[in-house]
């Protein structure tokens, strides 16, 4: 890797929805990628940020990668990152990856029952998953 | 595209479809020959949120009124359907499993529930409420529901 090159860190952008189980899954699991897995690859970005218009973020989404996980079928975070002018390399919405994984029926909102809490670890191991390929294919294309 | 009766209630719109006939608690049935096909209405699939699973019964499955016939799971609640009719399962729609996110999309088309041969369909309508009613059930519903808040 060229030092003077760094590889881009992958934006995480969750759903902002507050008081609802599948906006607390997209957050938590936002998290655990951002501070647990992936904390050196990855940003956690605030959609209320793109919301509101902030520079720095409208920046970092124009400048880097974005994985928008959506609490809703409104998909306010895919929405927004794309007006931002973003590239989004992955979107996923809580409500699939929950029929992908029936036996963690997420409740709760303020807290996540045990099952939520599952549900959101696995949906961090698959975006992690893709941030791994989205930085070989970074480095492999530094390299090549 | 059935036409339909509209209710904008806040920032909401509810059809309803004029060329069916509706049970109290939200189903839908459409004659169609000897058979009825069944659905939930569009406010029935608004109020109760995006769809994750649906378990209906089986074909073949006999059931009267008031008979389990399916659970459906949302992002908000389990909902129990109760048969509107009497008689047996004779299809029930492949994308209950593969896409129940058709019943959020087109709750009047693509996302019907089940086809089921009747045993004694006048008997049976005498329960059913024509579209105009059922919009004005929910109408007053929703309206209660808004002045308590």
């Amino acid at each position: 890797m060229n030092p003077s090159h760094p590889l881009q860190k992958v934006l995480v952008v969750p759903c902002s929805g507050i008081g609802k189980t599948y906006g607390t899954v997209s957050r938590e699991a936002a998290y655990i990628v951002t501070e647990d897995l992936r904390p050196s690859e990855t940003r956690l970005l605030a959609l209320s940020k793109l919301v509101l218009g902030d520079e720095e973020a409208r920046s970092a989404v124009e400048g880097n990668p974005a994985i928008t996980i959506d609490g809703c079928k409104l998909a306010c975070a895919t929405k927004m990152v794309i007006e931002s002018g973003g590239s989004i390399t992955q979107d996923y919405a809580v409500l699939d990856v929950y029929r992908r994984y029936r036996q963690f029926k997420p409740q709760g909102i303020a807290e996540l029952n045990e099952c939520g809490e599952q549900l959101a670890q696995a949906l961090a191991a698959e975006i992690s998953q893709v941030v791994d390929r989205m930085n070989a294919d970074q480095t492999g294309g530094s390299n090549g | 595209m059935a036409e339909t009766l509209e209710l904008m209630i806040d920032k909401f719109i509810f059809r309803i479809a004029t060329d069916r006939v509706y049970s109290r608690n939200g189903l839908w049935v459409k004659k169609e020959d000897r058979d009825v096909r069944l659905g939930i209405s569009d406010y029935m699939q608004q109020r109760s949120g995006d769809i994750a699973f649906v378990e209906a019964k089986p074909v073949d499955t006999q059931v009267k009124v008031g008979d389990e016939i399916a659970v459906v799971e949302t992002i908000k609640v389990n909902i129990s359907l109760a048969s509107p009719v009497n008689g047996k399962v004779v299809e029930i729609n492949p994308q209950l499993e593969t896409a129940p996110e058709a019943i959020n999309q087109a709750p009047y088309d693509s996302g019907w529930f089940m086809v089921m041969e009747t045993e004694d369909w006048e008997n049976d309508s005498k329960t059913l409420i024509d579209a105009q009613t059922y919009f004005e059930i929910i109408k007053a519903e929703a309206e209660e529901e808004i002045g308590s808040k």
